[in-house]
């Protein structure tokens, strides 16, 4: 279709013709930049043009409005080659004011006029004239628009001078030409959209429109805006969907009538056709059919989209244009034959496809997306048509079905010319092709027609157009999409009776259905997939496949049954003629499908230790219609290898519940600021997450190690529904475990879980160690305890002489109580005499821990050490005594005579004790025994205190200077009182120092007998001396009870003892109470200057009380009741 | 109005599937499968979705002769697709838009019963009545 702009001459014709051809072939030269209003983006075009002589004709439709932009004239050019002012004035001028006037008359100012300048180079030469016509052309009728006169060499006549100022004229051709367009484009679209208000009005019609709106398309394409042409396409194929459907809510417009016409012919699109405009034609005539006009309307738009690159886009449009179409040719009540649709379809689907294919082998990879779609529903179609004309696999078309063919074929019409120019491209892109098997192209309608014509190349086709299907498919990911049509191709593999191959088909779809869990989709599948396996022969997949059918619960209990039935039978069969191989996984199925374990429980209640029994609960619920019967049931757990594992699970099973703790942000002013709640995980970096997140995984079960199983080895009944069942193995090896897998063998087949999917603690095998523990309660010392001491084996597999050896530390003997020799030892053997593992025996023994010889009451610390024979390390094991008896002596003195009082108290344990002995061994000193002879035996017990008495006489010469100490040793026997038996002594020696009396106080109160309450009293103090002694200056204090006496004056004072033998002191007294008080204290103390320099003040220091006797202690004096009371 | 409504939990499997059709139920639930690709694809995160990400609604994910689907997909990933009878020509896309969020707010009540388990198919009979409802157009 010619449609090059139109420009028209006027005035010296046959000078613009000699011009014509070096203008029209200088145009499409180079492009142009196009200035375009209505702030539109700049653009260069490349303009073509072609010349027809001035005429009105063209122009009347345009001043009255029904012009064809595509006819209307772009630019009016008047040509003259005069350059004498004075023919100018008498002939050029009225010849241009007329034509100007006829343009005028049609309001038209898109002109030029072209003065060729034909100069006699003499003449210029000579003389430059002061006007030339140009300047007057321009004068007299462009004042404002001196552009649209222009004066050109000829370039006939001068070819080398020409070349510049022709270059000119074009460039000011082009843009005469573009601002033409740019006026008409917006008049043409106001004339567009006139039209399109009138869309309801009788008689318009949409051809009409449909035909005035292209033309703008066409030009603007022309002008290389595809984008822009491409809107006006698609703004008409709205308009006439939206009429479409509009026709249903009882819109009726004449014009509709047209695209009603049946017809049989139902040709796919084609873009390599030569003759692109030929629908055009029909539109014009009005003889055009739907299907037609809809392959026209999508052909255009896909030309366009190619050229504004937007290939990827016609995959995009296919499929709602085809869909759309379809509804279109519903609601126009179109019939069709039966399958001319979907050859429609096919070759449209094919053609696009085509198109993609050359898009994508150079750049666009986003095409993919769009296309994988397109060969699904090529595919599809095909499968119908090849159903229709009985091409399926184990069909020959009948005659009907062969006729059906024949009339489909003359439906898609013959293959159009195609265009050239993609011919010569075809073998280019065939090179590129990375597909080596790809033969060269036949077009789409001739494929189809191929395949409709034979079974064989009907299989091909549809089994090409399914792998490509299924890559594309895979190519962008779409995976579900791609077993689908995985799902049909193995159906149609199945149909060819060639079940192997569609079995790998289904096992696909099965894994990703089953993986999110479709399971009614996927129970459809292990349909397909047992029929498979039945049509193989392959016996085992068949049983299993029967087998979780039979445990699908989504399925009727009819189909379940029945396939259960079917697993029995295989399972039968298969035992008499198969043999599996103890390495292949064919066996296995997955647990999962079958069972479901509901809890996996340790029934041991304590530590299990090694050679113990593992008591496993199992709780399992099966999903098989009816009874089952398991030869094995094998539950395997495995060493806990992960110790960090093991302890971050042990952390999480502490706590189930995420540690979440409440956050409260106050401001200054003690408001509150900002209230949170924080989750403190684990591990901060790894997000929350919940344990229903991980998706199942699809990579098959691996059989672990079942060396380590808790397993039932008799054969079991497993009924349908929950199933408990003790699972148990003896303890071999010691560690912590883990429980890993479940193993259910039913006959040859073995159902393997996945791990076990419920949290478990791990268990641990332990050994038991052998030990040795003492065993007693409180200890006495000196009297024999007993002691048990506890054997208990554990795990230790002892020698027929093994033996403990017993070692006491100092002061502690024993020995055992059944031995034939009585003695205590402080080491001991005790033999173990046919000691068996985990035997528990109990030894007893005695121990004797001696009585210290001091008064301490404190625990005597003693320890045993035990070695053992099940270790080189030795046992030590401390013992606490409390010693049986306590003693203390005591010095007391009266005047000069001094007696040792030794006190014996009981701590615990009943005794008697006999002969008390006290001795010395220092000359010069007798001690005289004053105790009683009678009692030989005093009992004693706890918390009774028992005394003995001596006097102590030193010889006077015996100074305490000689002897300052004396050592006495006290000594008594001992014997339980309950069991007299062996006395034991025990003995203890004191030190007796400072035992010369030094002084002597005595006091009496004056008057002795009239003392009343309130009246002053004397109190006189006489301290003398007895020994010479050193101290001389000694201090007095008198303590008395501040209820019965008040001391008037000092209480307190120094004396000086240094030549003077006695001293009296008096002090005023005053009873305080009636009745008989004792006298206030007394007591004496040295009083030592102070001879170092930091202490200036003489201090105190008493006196050891054997020192100081005071004869008047303990004195009462009866006080009457004071004379004042009685008043 | 609707041939199909499906509900997808957020990791794919289905949790509710309504079809109005029990004839074609198998090739319904294999086209709501299929769209999940198209779902996946859609929310994939580097996809140039539109700066409003929070928009819930997908669109038409993909059309066949006799069926359109769309998706909807909630914050939480659970996933809502509508099958809808494609010869329905006066179907605006608004009305397809109020039905998910009619949807949706069903199924929130249906999950906010407590003795509902995230992630286990919905049994609710009250919320299937509801749903059939808004297939069949009467909300």
């Amino acid at each position: 279709m010619n449609n090059k702009p139109i420009l028209t001459y006027a005035g010296a014709e046959q000078l613009f013709r000699s011009l014509e051809s070096h203008i029209v072939s200088a145009i499409p030269l180079d492009t142009y930049e196009w200035r375009r209003p209505y702030g539109r983006p700049i653009k260069n075009v490349r303009l073509d043009a072609k010349f027809q002589q001035f005429s009105t004709e063209p122009l009347e439709k345009y001043r009255k409005g029904e012009w064809s932009i595509q006819e209307h004239p772009v630019l009016h050019i008047f040509i003259t080659e005069c350059n004498d002012i004075e023919t100018y004035k008498t002939v050029i001028r009225d010849e241009i004011d007329t034509w100007l006037k006829t343009l005028q008359l049609y309001n038209i100012d898109d002109w030029m006029i072209l003065l060729v300048e034909t100069i006699d180079v003499r003449k210029t030469k000579n003389l430059i004239p002061r006007t030339t016509v140009l300047d007057k052309i321009r004068l007299d009728f462009a004042s404002k628009s001196g552009d649209r006169c222009i004066s050109v060499l000829n370039p006939a006549k001068f070819e080398q001078r020409s070349t510049e100022s022709f270059r000119c004229l074009v460039q000011r051709i082009k843009h005469l030409m573009l601002v033409s367009y740019n006026k008409n484009i917006i008049k043409y679209e106001e004339l567009i959209r006139a039209q399109r208000e009138k869309r309801n009005h009788d008689g318009w019609s949409f051809l009409k429109y449909f035909l005035l709106q292209e033309e703008l398309a066409l030009i603007l394409e022309n002008l290389g805006l595809y984008t822009e042409a491409l809107v006006q396409y698609d703004e008409l194929d709205a308009m006439f969907s939206q009429f479409v459907t509009n026709s249903v809510f009882g819109e009726k417009h004449k014009w509709l009538e047209t695209f009603r016409q049946q017809t049989a012919s139902f040709p796919g699109i084609s873009l390599k056709k030569k003759n692109k405009f030929k629908a055009r034609d029909d539109i014009i005539s009005g003889t055009i059919t739907l299907i037609d006009f809809r392959n026209y309307l999508f052909e255009r738009q896909c030309i366009l989209l190619e050229q504004c690159d937007r290939t990827a886009e016609i995959g995009e449009r296919l499929l709602p244009f085809l869909f759309s179409t379809l509804r279109e040719l519903e609601v126009m009540k179109i019939e069709a034959p039966v399958g001319a649709l979907s050859c429609w379809e096919f070759v449209c689907a094919l053609e696009v496809l085509d198109i993609c294919d050359r898009a994508m082998e150079t750049k666009e990879v986003s095409c993919f997306q769009h296309c994988a779609p397109i060969w699904n529903l090529a595919k599809d179609k095909l499968y119908e048509l090849g159903k229709l004309c009985g091409l399926l696999p184990g069909f020959t078309p009948t005659s009907e079905q062969l006729h059906t063919v024949v009339q489909l074929s003359a439906g898609i019409g013959d293959e159009p010319e195609t265009e050239e120019m993609f011919v010569e491209t075809q073998p280019q892109i065939e090179k590129k092709s990375h597909s080596p098997n790809r033969k060269p192209k036949k077009s789409s309608t001739q494929k189809l027609k191929d395949a409709l014509g034979a079974n064989e190349a009907f299989q091909k086709l549809y089994l090409e157009l399914c792998e490509l299907a299924i890559s594309t498919y895979k190519h962008v990911s779409r995976l579900r999409s791609a077993r689908l049509v995985g799902l049909d191709l193995g159906n149609f593999y199945c149909a060819l009776n060639e079940p192997n191959k569609a079995v790998v088909f289904f096992t696909d779809l099965l894994r990703e259905l089953k993986s999110e869990n479709w399971n009614h989709l996927a129970s459809q599948t292990l349909l397909e997939l047992a029929s498979c396996y039945r049509k193989m022969d392959d016996l085992l997949a068949y049983t299993k496949t029967c087998s979780t059918i039979s445990c699908c619960l989504e399925m009727e209990i009819l189909v379940r049954t029945f396939y259960f039935d079917e697993f029995l039978k295989s399972l039968k069969a298969l035992k008499d003629h198969l043999t599996i191989d103890a390495g292949s996984n064919l066996n296995l199925a997955l647990l999962e499908d079958h069972f479901k374990i509901l809890g996996v429980k340790l029934l041991n209640e304590k530590l299990i230790i090694q050679d113990d029994f593992v008591v496993v609960q199992l709780k399992l619920d099966s999903y098989f219609p009816r009874e089952v019967y398991a030869e094995k049931i094998l539950l395997s757990f495995d060493m806990n290898s992960n110790v960090n594992e093991f302890t971050v699970n042990a952390s999480l099973n502490e706590s189930p519940i995420l540690p979440i703790s409440l956050h409260l942000d106050y401001k200054q002013d003690n408001t509150l600021a900002c209230a949170s709640v924080a989750c403190e995980t684990v591990k901060s970096k790894q997000p929350v997450r919940r344990t229903s997140s991980t998706r199942r995984k699809l990579s098959p079960t691996v059989r672990t190690d079942f060396t380590n199983s808790v397993c039932i080895e008799c054969g079991v009944a497993i009924h349908p529904g929950v199933n408990v069942f003790e699972l148990r193995c003896k303890a071999v090896r010691v560690g912590i475990w883990r429980f890993k897998q479940l193993s259910i063998h039913i006959d040859r087949i073995e159902f393997l879980s996945d791990r076990i999917p419920l949290k478990m603690d791990p268990f641990e095998i332990t050994t038991k160690p052998a030990s040795a523990v003492l065993s007693f309660k409180n200890l006495i010392a000196g009297i024999e305890q007993p002691v048990q001491l506890i054997v208990s084996g554990g795990s230790f597999i002892f020698p027929p002489d093994a033996k403990i050896v017993l070692k006491c530390s100092k002061h502690l003997k024993v020995r055992l109580r059944d031995a034939s020799d009585d003695s205590l030892e402080s080491q001991i053997n005790i033999p173990l005499v046919a000691f068996k593992s985990f035997e528990e025996r109990t030894i007893e023994l005695d121990v004797l821990s001696e009585l210290p010889g001091r008064s301490a009451d404190k625990k005597i610390e003693h320890k045993v050490t035990l070695l053992c024979p099940w270790s080189r390390n030795e046992i030590e094991i401390p013992l606490h005594f409390l010693p049986a008896l306590t003693t203390s002596c005591r010095l007391h003195t009266c005047g000069t005579q001094k007696f040792l009082h030794v006190c014996l108290k009981g701590l615990d344990g009943h005794l008697s004790l006999i002969e008390p002995k006290m001795t010395c061994e220092a000359v010069g000193v007798s001690l005289i025994d004053l105790n009683s002879k009678s009692p030989q035996q005093i009992e004693i017990y706890k918390n009774l205190t028992v005394s003995y008495l001596w006097e102590l006489q030193v010889e006077p010469l015996k100074t305490e200077t000689e002897l300052p100490v004396i050592k006495v040793n006290f000594s008594a026997k001992y014997t339980n009182f309950d069991k007299p038996g062996v006395f034991r002594s025990f003995a203890c020696s004191f030190d007796v120092t400072d035992y010369t009396t030094l002084f002597r106080i005595q006091a009496h109160i004056e008057p002795s007998e009239l003392c009343r309450v309130g009246s002053v009293c004397s109190l006189h103090l006489k301290i003398s001396k007895v020994h010479d002694n050193p101290f001389s200056d000694l201090m007095y204090e008198v303590l008395a009870d501040q209820n019965m006496w008040a001391v008037c004056g000092r209480s307190a004072g120094v004396i000086s003892m240094l030549d003077v033998e006695c001293h009296s002191i008096s002090l005023d007294v005053l009873p305080l109470s009636a009745g008989f008080l004792p006298l206030p204290n007394v007591r004496l103390s040295k009083y030592i200057s102070s001879k170092s320099k930091t202490e200036s003040r003489p201090k105190p220091l008493p006196f050891p009380p054997g020192q100081i006797y005071n004869s008047t202690k303990s004195i009462q004096i009866h006080v009457l009741a004071g004379a004042n009371a009685e008043q | 109005m609707a041939v199909c409504i499906a509900i997808i939990g957020k990791d794919n499997s289905p949790q509710y599937i309504a079809t109005s059709d029990l004839d074609k139920e198998l090739e319904l639930q294999y086209r709501v499968h299929a769209a999940l690709d198209v779902v996946e694809e859609k929310c994939e995160p580097g996809t140039k979705t539109t700066p409003e990400s929070r928009e819930l609604y997908l669109g038409l994910l993909y059309s066949t002769e006799t069926h359109k689907i769309y998706g909807y997909v909630t914050n939480t990933k659970i996933k809502f697709i509508i099958v809808m009878d494609s010869s329905n020509t006066a179907l605006r896309e608004n009305e397809v838009r109020s039905m998910f969020r009619n949807l949706h707010i069903l199924y929130t009540d249906a999950v906010c019963n407590p003795f509902y388990i995230p992630g286990e198919p919905l049994n609710s009979k009250k919320f299937d009545k509801s749903v059939r409802g808004i297939m069949t157009g009467n909300i």
